[in-house]
């Protein structure tokens, strides 16, 4: 029994070449693939299937909160806990708040966002088996990878290498797990 | 490489990155900046300035603790003196890196991918800057957590009706949300610099700020929408700081502030002073890290029509500022514009006429917005400017509101002055830094301005 | 498809579409200016005050695309050549307009407090503004402004046709040579046309920020105005061929940011005034926010910001041609209520009330213009094909 292993991963040399290779092999079948480049390439979504993500509604869910949150607050404490005449103004001072009650909209709306974003994308994470392969430092260069998975159905070893082999990349390797 | 190098060397001059360059060359020479042994002579002079002036702040923040701020020019009636007026100064060069980033990005502006970075770094600082100012002239700043509602003994909370504490609230979520901004677009830089070094502990350092971030297809989706969901939030957000601060004066009745045009005017003012520090910054900055192919002539010459059209927008700001003094009919507000002009303050208010609406016209021409030298002075020009005018706005007013029994004239000490320049030192300080450590310019994003980045297919049936 | 290849002039299907417009828009023009008649005879009062807020509604229509015309040749966008042609026969109705003012000018005594001898001598305010709100200096004004936006409007169609005629970069650096100056000086004039012709109707009152709100509303009045009319172009050649979604995509960016503008600026208006509470602002909204006004207020909060923000938020929907085109006659039609409620409440200070003129009003302005704005519409091909960002703004719509 060999020990297991997380993938086959083939290097390209620009994100034309990864493009056509990631549609080719989920033309062939693949479908656990995943491609690494050192720049977003916005045709790989299309070619990779990816979904719509969900991050525009978590933020919209936090905006909402934030703005509840301020208008609540000042009206709790001005109206409720600690009602006092300010120069004559109503103690429900409706524009005043509206300033505080953007800002914490504001506020509460890029928290989601940033947190959202390392939640969707599963971060931090330090360990990856994609870094065991010793090239794959150049992924944050100038290099171009696409992975294929162990656990997709169609995989196995020599035969997704000699597939990854005719897409014609520079070169193509395994992943330890 | 000797011809890719040739070329990086002439850039061509219209474009917004030299051509030859490849993703290699683009990540090898913004990333040497950073990775290198070798500390440049130059860096070590501006960071040293930069040390001595903070050296001077803590000394001024010292005193100012121990014997309060009567050691500042503050007498009664200007109560306001320098601290506000380099409060809004900064705050105001802070909004250029966030336009740049946020509504650049929105409006599909790829020229600002080389400068966003070390402008949003530059919002960070100078907000950091900002931040001081406020919070020393509390007189205890160690009671500045009063500032913000919460459940205390006391039972009193702050008054929610006040534009005082409305910048409390934005300012710090200005300050919140620049920094995840300007991080969640350093995470793919921060990979690479981590699988670029040779050393470990930076390699550990590194690796730990890019939290794993491995470039993969499923994470960079997610990535474009989040940069796209933030810079949406991020350009309310930056009108609306602004806006917060001129709520600082225009709520109060005191001749000469309540204009209903301060919010959209300040915030043009904050855009005017905050292109001419990008400007003063990146001019030195490209020329001795030889990176005039990746901060082009192209840059210089938008940020200097951003530069011309919001100081229209301030000149216009003054015009209409005469005009409803005398239309508006009210005595005060007319004798405190008559003061302005004609008052102890004249030199100071003629000095930020010429610098904030004559000389910025030289911007009209395409010679001088083409030479980075002249460039480079009318940016100052334009910083002092600005510093003047918030001067002359808060400490006119104050000095002759509407009792002409306690007028006074603002007489600034040597502590103001010190306070004033040490966070220009903190300003240099914490910048030099970041060009040490952290890249200056996108990587990724310049790799995305390249013409191999666009993606070649034959078209799907 | 590339420029060469396609043709920009007007399609005969789409001519019969624009004859059959122009008499439907001239049959309303002259039911609505008809019956506008019988109303100056029976109750001129109200006439003129109807006439007012219909003016300035078509005024926007006018000088809002000679705006968006400066912006491109200033910004150098490619956004703006699909838009350029419609902003160029638009600013050629400025005459048209400049002639629709007249009616003001005689009636200016039933509008302007301060151009009545009997309420300046009783106003001590008055009498110190009487050196820029008198009857001479207020007409000089007006012809200054026509003088500068027909002369705008002149050299840009002149150029215009010149670039038609011997191709592109001579006559496009001229019209970039002068949009510069030319936007500084709209923006001054429109300012200063708003204090004279709207914001003097309470001459105590004054709001430095009036003018930039008022610039903001003329540039939304005209975004949506050629929204719909893309749209509805849209459906025949030449501009099938042309108008993508992506275009659409933009122009409808600048309709979200104009309704976040608007409403940043009347905020900020609202807020220091109400703040600051002073006995020379505050009647102003006072009038506004009582006797019914209110929910006219109430409204506009609701259909000039929160509905159509919450909705262009939506990528989808500023792509989809028909649900666009539908907010911005919706938002055409919140203009209208904006504009009376800046207007109206002057003349109506117990509470709020509506005339019959105003409605037929603007049915008759409106009604006129658009006839004579489709006649210019056709003299032109609809795609400038020597615009030097021509390519790129075809390009970008197919990407």
């Amino acid at each position: 029994m060999i020990k297991p292993i997380y993938g086959m991963i083939a290097e390209f040399d620009n994100p034309s070449d990864l493009v056509r290779a990631a549609r080719a092999a989920r033309e062939k079948g693949y479908r656990k693939l995943d491609a690494y480049t050192p720049f977003p390439v916005e045709e790989l979504s299309d070619a990779l299937h990816l979904h719509k993500n969900r991050l525009p509604l978590i933020v919209l869910i936090g905006g909402i909160c934030g703005g509840l949150v301020g208008y609540l607050l000042q009206y709790y404490v001005t109206v409720v806990y600690f009602p006092i005449n300010i120069a004559g103004r109503p103690l429900h001072s409706w524009p005043a708040y509206i300033i505080i009650t953007f800002e914490l909209t504001i506020l509460f709306a890029a928290i989601s966002t940033v947190l959202g974003l390392l939640a969707l994308c599963g971060l931090p994470t330090p360990y990856h088996p994609v870094f065991n392969v010793p090239r794959f430092a150049l992924a944050s260069r100038n290099r171009f990878f696409l992975c294929i998975e162990a656990t997709d159905p169609l995989f196995d070893r020599d035969g997704t290498s000699s597939f990854l082999e005719t897409l014609e990349p520079r070169e193509v390797s395994e992943v330890a797990n | 490489m000797p011809e890719e190098q040739q070329v990086i060397d002439k850039p061509e001059s219209r474009e917004i990155i030299a051509p030859g360059y490849t993703f290699g060359t683009v990540t090898d020479q913004i990333a040497t900046v950073v990775l290198t042994k070798k500390t440049p002579l130059f860096w070590f002079g501006g960071f040293g300035v930069g040390l001595a002036l903070l050296f001077g702040f803590l000394l001024a923040v010292a005193v100012l603790f121990a014997r309060g701020v009567g050691i500042w020019g503050l007498r009664t009636p200007v109560m306001w003196g320098f601290a506000i007026t380099n409060f809004v100064w900064w705050i105001g060069i802070g909004h250029a890196g966030t336009l740049i980033s946020a509504i650049l990005l929105l409006l599909n502006q790829a020229w600002r991918n080389s400068i966003n970075r070390f402008a949003e770094a530059m919002t960070l600082f100078a907000v950091a800057c900002a931040g001081m100012f406020p919070v020393l002239h509390l007189g205890r700043p160690w009671l500045a957590y009063w500032l913000f509602p919460y459940p205390n003994t006391m039972g009193v909370q702050p008054n929610f009706r006040s534009p005082l504490v409305w910048d409390v609230f934005a300012v710090s979520t200005y300050a919140t949300v620049s920094l995840m901004f300007w991080y969640v677009g350093l995470m793919p830089d921060l990979a690479t610099l981590r699988d670029r070094t040779n050393n470990r502990a930076a390699r550990f350092i590194y690796g730990i700020m890019a939290m794993g971030w491995r470039g993969s297809a499923r994470h960079w989706s997610v990535y474009e929408t989040a940069s796209l969901l933030l810079a949406g939030i991020a350009t309310p957000l930056v009108l609306s700081v602004h806006t917060v601060v001129s709520f600082d004066f225009t709520i109060a009745i005191v001749p000469g502030w309540h204009s209903t045009f301060f919010p959209p005017y300040f915030v043009a003012g904050a855009i005017y002073s905050g292109f001419a520090m990008v400007l003063a910054l990146a001019i030195p900055l490209r020329s001795v890290y030889g990176l005039q192919g990746l901060i082009t002539d192209r840059h210089l010459d938008n940020s200097a029509k951003v530069m011309l059209a919001t100081g229209l927008i301030v000149g216009y700001a003054y015009i209409l500022e005469a005009f409803s003094a005398w239309y508006g009919g009210n005595v005060y507000e007319q004798s405190i514009f008559w003061n302005r002009m004609t008052g102890p303050y004249r030199y100071f208010y003629w000095s930020l006429v010429f610098c904030n609406i004559v000389a910025p016209n030289v911007l009209w021409f395409k010679r001088v917005r083409g030479t980075p030298a002249l460039l480079f002075i009318s940016s100052m020009v334009v910083l002092v400017g600005m510093w003047l005018e918030r001067f002359v706005i808060i400490v006119s007013s104050l000095a002759q509101d509407f009792l002409p029994s306690s007028w006074s004239v603002f007489q600034a000490t040597r502590w103001d002055w010190l306070t004033y320049f040490g966070t220009i030192g903190l300003f240099l300080f914490l910048f030099f830094l970041f060009i040490r450590l952290l890249p200056m310019i996108s990587i990724f994003e310049v790799r995305t301005l390249l013409p191999q980045a666009k993606i070649e297919e034959e078209v799907q049936g | 498809m590339t420029a060469q290849a396609l043709d920009f002039n007007l399609s005969t299907e789409l001519k019969n579409d624009l004859k059959q417009w122009r008499t439907r828009a001239l049959g309303v023009g002259i039911a609505g200016a008809v019956l506008c008649l019988i109303g100056l005879i029976t109750n001129p009062f109200q006439f003129y005050r109807s006439y007012l807020w219909s003016y300035l509604l078509v005024l926007g229509l006018s000088l809002g695309p000679l705006a968006w015309l400066m912006l491109q040749y200033v910004t150098g966008g490619a956004w703006g050549v699909v838009i350029r042609r419609p902003c160029e026969a638009a600013a050629r109705t400025i005459w048209l307009v400049a002639l629709m003012f007249l009616p003001i000018v005689i009636g200016i005594r039933n509008l302007y407090p301060w151009s009545r001898a009997k309420d300046v001598a009783a106003s001590a305010m008055l009498q110190h503004k009487q050196p820029y709100l008198n009857v001479q200096f207020f007409l000089i004004r007006a012809v200054v402004y026509f003088a500068g936006w027909w002369f705008l409007s002149w050299f840009f169609n002149r150029w215009s046709a010149v670039e038609d005629r011997d191709g592109g970069e001579v006559a496009h650096r001229k019209m970039a040579f002068l949009a510069g100056p030319g936007i500084l000086f709209w923006g001054f004039t429109v300012t200063f046309m708003s204090i004279d012709w709207v914001l003097s109707l309470a001459p105590e009152w004054f709001s430095t920020i009036f003018g930039m709100l008022f610039i903001a509303s003329q540039m939304l009045t005209s975004m949506a105005f050629l929204i719909t009319l893309m749209v509805l172009l849209s459906f025949r050649r030449p501009m099938s061929e042309v108008l993508t979604p992506r275009h659409l995509h933009d122009l409808g960016k600048f309709l979200l940011a104009l309704v976040m503008v608007w409403a940043y600026f009347s905020f900020s208006q609202f807020l220091i005034i109400w703040a600051g509470n002073l006995p020379e602002e505050i009647p102003w909204y006072l009038t506004r926010l009582n006797g019914g006004w209110q929910y006219v207020a109430l409204a506009l909060v609701f259909g000039h910001f929160a509905l159509p923000f919450a909705l262009l938020l939506s990528r989808d929907l500023k792509r989809n041609f028909k649900l666009l085109a539908g907010i911005a006659i919706f938002i055409l039609c919140i203009r209208c209520v904006d504009l009376y409620w800046i207007v109206a409440p002057d003349f109506r200070k117990a509470s709020f009330g509506l005339s019959w003129m105003d409605f037929t009003a603007p049915m008759g302005l409106i009604g006129i213009w658009l006839w004579y704005f489709l006649t210019q519409l056709e003299k032109r091909p609809l795609m400038p094909s020597q615009d030097p960002l021509l390519e790129e703004a075809l390009a970008h719509g197919r990407e």
